[in-house]
């Protein structure tokens, strides 16, 4: 093929592949055929030829830069907003708190902060999720890259009669951690004690939540915020008391098998039909004792999964996850 | 994971488009929303950024009628192509039931079409969920192009390149057109159906 058309069938594709939305595949023939022009002399209007690939390629350059530039994780309507926390709120048979949590985790993976920590705040009323929400609120505002906003969020939560002091200490370290992981050096106010709450803080450890965000396992890289809680600590087993029915009042123990953040999984007998039906997903057990090797501690716990065990030795028995919440 | 309702004799199912950038995904659901009137239920949403690339997804509600007393209500989705947004797509893949892996034809697009495709096993493992066990169905898009002196690949060396091993239904299809569009989803459909049908008969 003459030098010609080659650079014609070069500049014809470049177009094509920039029709198709394919900009580096057809910047890559515009550079080809600008180079097989600089290359042969003898082509007529040479020059000209060189000035129109160079515009086309600034051109497609700019393209590029443009889409490379558009924020990321922009935020987007209300109703898209809406749209995203309906579609990604797939736990079924939750509660309506956790639902909300659930929803309000979905936009701030999406990137919708200012609405998320909307949600998150609306959630710091509720007792069972406020360490939660003000976790992924400081977890928003460090995406958001407005470290002053979580300062002044976190100094307020001081000033305001929300927490216990054992909670406030422990999104203290929580806040100081995620501070030293980006780098930043920031001094935050000091909590107000009593003599009193610093006996509350020596003789309960920091376990009020194993790990507050409880259905959040997927691990958020790069471009997005991790909403997830990183204080995990091991329970041994568990032991739980009924508050109705015919089991009412009996304890039940079971050893840990599995533990994935704050969800233990249990292995109950197959034959132990009426045990078996008080496992309903999405009930929350109101009397549970975590055992760990530290110590043990009371809280609740919500059914996550049951599962019928099909395959091997265990055929027959039953796998339930409980997401602990320890209070 | 597909939601049984037994109170509403309910089930819905989330199928999705996968696929590398700019291949084809949300024009397939443009041509579903404007054809499949009947069974279209709702709007279609699309999140999309500069120079029309998907952002976060696509999203439309589909109705499929009634099947042995259960209505099946059909949630699709598009994810965004582009490797930058790999997380979002991990985000949409959650609770899967059937994919449809949307490659592209063009010759320079061969590569990009083995890295999704990897991409996609990747995430599926990330979910406990295996690309050869999960319905699966693989579209050869944008076969039209030929004609306009795009350089495209061969079925056979897509199907040499993708299909080698997961051996899935694949169809050739030009979505701009409309053509194999149907034919796929329907073929999803059907192994998606037919994988419900599996499962609860184990549960039982």
């Amino acid at each position: 093929m003459n030098i010609a058309k080659q650079i014609k069938t070069l500049l014809q594709e470049a177009e094509l592949y920039h029709s198709q939305g394919l900009l580096d595949e057809a910047l890559v023939k515009y550079h080809h055929a600008e180079d097989l022009i600089q290359r042969h002399e003898q082509l007529k209007n040479r020059l000209k030829l060189i000035d129109a690939v160079s515009k086309k390629i600034q051109h497609l350059k700019n393209e590029i830069q443009r889409i490379e530039n558009a924020p990321k994780r922009p935020e987007v309507s209300a109703k898209k907003q809406d749209l995203i926390k309906k579609l990604f709120t797939l736990t079924p048979n939750m509660s309506e708190d956790a639902s909300a949590l659930e929803g309000a985790v979905a936009l701030a993976k999406f990137g919708q902060f200012k609405r998320a920590i909307l949600e998150f705040k609306a959630l710091l009323k509720k007792d069972s999720l406020q360490v939660a929400a003000a976790k992924n609120i400081i977890r928003c505002h460090m995406a958001l890259s407005s470290v002053d906003d979580a300062v002044a969020e976190y100094d307020q939560w001081l000033s305001e009669n929300i927490f216990l002091p054992n909670q406030l200490q422990r999104l203290r370290t929580f806040f100081e951690n995620v501070l030293n992981k980006e780098g930043i050096d920031k001094i935050l106010p000091q909590i107000k004690m009593s003599a009193d709450d610093v006996e509350t803080i020596i003789h309960i450890p920091e376990v009020h939540h194993v790990k507050a965000q409880t259905y959040e396992d997927d691990r958020l890289k790069n471009e997005e915020v991790k909403i997830e809680d990183d204080e995990d600590l091991d329970i041994n087993s568990i032991g739980i008391t009924f508050d109705s029915g015919p089991l009412k009042e009996q304890v039940f123990e079971f050893k840990v098998r599995f533990q994935l953040g704050n969800v233990v999984s249990l292995l109950i007998s197959g034959r132990e039909k009426d045990l078996i039906e008080k496992f309903k997903v999405g009930t929350t057990i109101n009397d549970v004792q975590y055992y760990s090797n530290i110590a043990f501690f009371n809280g609740s716990g919500l059914i996550a999964s049951v599962k019928k065990i099909k395959i091997g030795p265990m055929r027959g028995d039953y796998c339930v996850d409980i997401e602990a919440a320890i209070s | 994971m597909a939601i049984f309702n037994f109170k509403k004799r309910e089930i819905e199912c989330k199928i999705v488009y996968y696929g590398p950038g700019r291949c084809g995904k949300t024009t397939n659901m443009e041509y579903i929303f404007k054809t499949f009137k009947k069974q279209v239920v709702g709007e279609m949403v699309s999140i999309d950024t500069e120079g029309d690339r998907t952002l976060f997804f696509d999203f439309l509600p589909m109705g499929l009628g009634r099947i042995k007393g259960f209505d099946i209500k059909l949630q699709v989705y598009t994810v965004p192509g582009q490797v930058q947004y790999r997380s979002t797509r991990k985000l949409v893949l959650k609770g899967v039931d059937g994919i449809i892996f949307v490659a592209d034809s063009l010759a320079v697009r061969r590569e990009k079409n083995m890295v999704s495709l990897k991409d996609l096993q990747h995430n599926l493992k990330e979910y406990g969920l295996n690309i050869f066990k999960i319905p699966l169905v693989m579209q050869h898009n944008k076969r039209d192009l030929a004609g306009q002196g795009f350089p495209i690949m061969s079925v056979e060396q897509m199907e040499k390149d993708l299909n080698r091993q997961l051996k899935v239904p694949s169809f050739p299809a030009s979505a701009i057109i409309g053509q194999g569009v149907g034919t796929t989803l329907k073929e999803c459909l059907k192994l998606t159906l037919i994988s419900f049908r599996k499962n609860l008969k184990l549960g039982r």
